[in-house]
């Protein structure tokens, strides 16, 4: 799908090492179209991910492990998920999250650190940059609950304000549980604002982001 | 090896479920199946979640977090019950999706609100899969008919409110101060107070204030203005003797039916002690209605031909149409069809006999079926015959034939008037049902000795007889016999009882009602024939002469000692169905026609699926009853 990423040469040796199933896997991702942001949330397929990783630093922290959930016609289906540490095959397991995550959008808290740990993982192990549509929604909860938290607030206030709870909080899975029940509430109340579509969230938090000057 | 993500977030919902019943109490693998198949939704504040708009519930919901209220929608959403706030573990709909139909509640989110949701499919494959969960369902539905039975005397009060003009008491009806003049009063007395009072009865009555008589102002002409009779003879002498009365706590539908069934415009209203209280005119009765009973009357009784009787007929459907908008009683509402109905037949078969000299003949003219049963509806064809009597031999065939001739024009005028010729010939003209009572009690004779198929099911049609016009005493003859023989004959009356049981209340295990292909209950078939069938054997046991269903059971029921509350639970299942099936004919509908009888228990508000339910419980508490005592 990502003509950038499919332009952009592979720099990394490891892409060599994949197995003819992963490369296979690459081939036919690289075939898919692109989402459309312009559907409502409801014909949407959001992938929430979240990672777990070694430590907060990007630059010498390791990934360990990732967690993505799909949420689909505004419901959460618990088989619709995956989940896998990095170790001993980050190869298949990057593979295995892009075939996953299709064409996106991609549901993060907190991009910042995501986001980077991902696309980073990404590139080395497959060579290549998805350009996903990315929602962080550490921007867009304040902008679509500010009657609760105005400001970003983090995960955990907005678990307790929703009384959300997960097996297992720090787990890139149990993490991603939560956020995706998050967004699952954000998708209703957006639907209500007016914001209908991926794209219309996507401006929502460009526009929160420039508010609060970054 | 690390469980999978699907397992850690199927393992999430089952944490959860595991917290609540029925869920923790449920088979593993079932409880498994679920939390595989749970998707989790969001719900905003004030969000519908179900409504009945949305017809056959897609899905099965369980909340997880939030507060979901049920609301009852349509026009029975009356009491608390109705209001029913939902929380974390409670799911919903139960009854609606076990039985695939669109929901009688609303449910809205009252906060903001995280709910499972599980397809419909899943939902029935789980319902077979765990005994626990299905015992929780059915549970479930009975309780909440508990619950609703004491709503539904609450609703079925506020309508009877609503319906004040049948049901008010007499009492209340009275608007003037009652006048009244002694027997011996003089005519012009009578007159003068009533033209000073503006009235248009006087009401005569004795010391005691015992009726005596009514004079109206329709009598002036006829009865003192023409013949000019001499005004200082006694009221007495022109009032009309004897008049109809009804208690003040008689409802204004028994003011109405009485005045129907004796075609009178006046009614006195009698306190306990049998003293005249005051008069109600069918205009106070009937103010608001568009077509007056007494016209209907009138016009039946002054008819002098076919078409007048028609536009009758057609008035009586009219009228009963309105009656059933305005609420009335099953049981009083085809008392009053068969009342008019009764006056019509009598009628033409009066204007037959102009043309027909039958005055040396003892007979009287049968009615079958429903009509003789007082249950007619809207749509019922003719089941007559007719009984007569001839010691001589050698004279009866001759007379048969005089007889046919006569019965042949009455059914032909019955046609023109709405009621069509008998599919099945079980009509006067047929020679076959033109007997004499000798013949009646042979041919039923054979029936009881012989019960055949054919033999059950004429029995079904013909032992619901009543005379209608003629010699009543030939009706209670045969009556009497025909109780007798039927008792002495147990394995006729055990054979009746397994026919009666062949048909079942369409009641369902799983769903509500057991529907027929197209979705419908025949109300006929499936419903009222399960009353009158039991009836039927109860009061040839009991040896009861009435025909109609209702009074049949009371009375063998009574004789039976079956208690009166439980009696009465059973009438009101008949009458309701019969109600039922009064309110799905229409004006327009052709005889017999297709829609005729069948109903759509989807479309039914939820209080009336909900006793027609009740009613088919009640058919077969008393098939039971049936099944027990004939040990079949």
């Amino acid at each position: 799908m990502s003509w950038l990423s499919r332009l952009l040469p592979t720099r990394s040796s490891e892409t060599t090492s994949l197995d003819a199933a992963s490369r296979e896997a690459l081939a036919h991702w690289h075939t898919l179209p692109d989402a459309d942001l312009n559907h409502s949330h409801f014909e949407t397929r959001y992938i929430v991910l979240n990672t777990e990783a070694s430590g907060l630093d990007i630059d010498k922290d390791r990934l360990l492990s990732v967690g993505a959930i799909s949420l689909e016609d505004g419901t959460l289906t618990p088989a619709d998920s995956y989940y896998a540490q990095l170790d001993p095959d980050p190869g298949s397991v990057m593979t295995n999250l892009l075939t996953f995550s299709g064409s996106g959008p991609i549901v993060v808290y907190n991009a910042g650190l995501n986001r980077i740990m991902l696309e980073r993982a990404f590139e080395r192990h497959l060579g290549l940059t998805p350009d996903w549509l990315w929602l962080d929604l550490y921007w867009l909860l304040p902008a679509l609950f500010d009657d609760r938290f105005h400001t970003p607030v983090r995960l955990n206030d907005w678990m307790k304000q929703f009384g959300i709870e997960t097996f297992q909080r720090h787990h890139a899975l149990g993490d991603a549980y939560a956020i995706a029940q998050l967004m699952l509430a954000a998708e209703a109340r957006a639907m209500k604002r007016g914001v209908l579509s991926p794209r219309a969230l996507a401006d929502l938090e460009r526009t929160r982001r420039q508010l609060s000057g970054r | 090896m690390t469980a999978t993500a699907p397992e850690m977030l199927v393992g999430a919902s089952l944490n959860f479920l595991r917290k609540f019943s029925p869920f923790n109490g449920m088979e593993d693998d079932a409880l498994a199946f679920l939390a595989e198949r749970l998707h989790l939704a969001y719900h905003i504040k004030g969000a519908e979640v179900l409504t009945p708009a949305m017809g056959q519930p897609p899905h099965f919901h369980i909340i997880q977090r939030g507060k979901v209220q049920a609301r009852q929608s349509g026009p029975t959403a009356v009491t608390e019950y109705a209001m029913l706030a939902l929380g974390p573990g409670e799911c919903f709909p139960i009854g609606a999706i076990s039985a695939q139909r669109p929901s009688t509640n609303s449910y809205v989110a009252l906060e903001d609100s995280f709910v499972y949701q599980l397809s419909a499919e899943d939902f029935i494959t789980l319902m077979k899969m765990s005994p626990v969960f299905q015992l929780f369902c059915t549970r479930y539905i009975a309780s909440l008919l508990n619950q609703s039975r004491q709503q539904l005397q609450a609703t079925f009060s506020q309508r009877a409110a609503e319906q004040q003009t049948m049901t008010t008491p007499l009492s209340q009806l009275l608007k003037h101060e009652l006048v009244l003049v002694s027997p011996e009063t003089s005519i012009r007395t009578a007159l003068e107070k009533m033209a000073e009072i503006k009235i248009g009865s006087m009401v005569i009555a004795d010391e005691d204030m015992r009726p005596a008589g009514i004079l109206t102002q329709s009598d002036l002409l006829p009865r003192i203005v023409l013949p000019g009779i001499d005004l200082s003879r006694p009221v007495s002498e022109v009032m009309t003797p004897s008049p109809h009365s009804l208690y003040a706590t008689a409802t204004a539908y028994d003011a109405m039916l009485e005045m129907a069934t004796h075609g009178v415009r006046h009614l006195m209203v009698l306190d306990a002690k049998g003293r005249v209280k005051g008069v109600v005119s069918e205009r106070d009765l009937f103010s608001l209605q568009r077509i007056s009973l007494r016209q209907i009357r009138a016009n039946i009784d002054n008819a002098t031909d076919a078409e007048t009787l028609r536009n009758a007929s057609r008035d009586i459907r009219q009228l009963a149409l309105n009656l059933i908008a305005q609420g009335i009683g099953a049981e009083q509402l085809t008392q009053f069809i068969s009342a008019l109905n009764d006056a019509l037949t009598r009628r033409i078969i009066r204007l037959e006999l102009e043309r027909h000299e039958l005055h040396d003949l003892k007979y009287a003219w049968l009615a079958f079926g429903s009509e003789g049963r007082h249950e007619q509806t809207l749509s019922t064809d003719q089941d007559n015959g007719l009984i007569f009597v001839c010691p001589d031999k050698d004279a009866r065939e001759p007379l048969r034939q005089r007889l046919i001739t006569f019965a042949k024009s009455v059914n032909d005028s019955l046609a023109i008037c709405g009621f069509p010729l008998c599919k099945g010939n079980i009509m006067a003209s047929n020679p076959e049902l033109c007997l004499t009572l000798e013949e009646w009690q042979s041919r039923f004779g054979k029936w009881i000795t012989v019960p055949d198929p054919q033999a059950l099911l004429n029995a079904s049609i013909f032992f619901d007889y009543r005379v209608l016009c003629g010699d009543e005493s030939l009706g209670d003859k045969l009556r009497i016999w025909l109780n007798k023989t039927a008792k002495r004959n147990s394995a006729f009356l055990k054979l009746m009882a397994m026919n009666a049981l062949e048909v079942q209340p369409p009641l369902g295990r799983l769903r509500d009602f057991v529907l027929e292909d197209d979705g419908t209950i025949d109300l006929k078939k499936s419903g009222a024939r399960l009353f009158v069938d039991v009836a039927r054997i109860l009061a040839l046991r009991a040896e009861v002469s009435s025909s109609s269903t209702a009074q049949r059971l009371r009375q063998a029921g009574a004789k039976m000692g079956v208690q009166p509350d439980e009696l009465s639970a059973i009438v009101d299942g008949f009458h309701f169905i019969q109600m039922l099936r009064l309110r799905s004919q229409h004006l327009e509908t052709e005889h017999d026609a297709e829609g005729d009888n069948r109903v759509k228990p989807d479309e039914l508000n939820e209080l009336d699926r909900r006793i027609l339910k009740e009613a088919f419980r009640q058919a077969r508490k008393l098939q039971l009853r049936l099944k027990l005592d004939y040990q079949l």
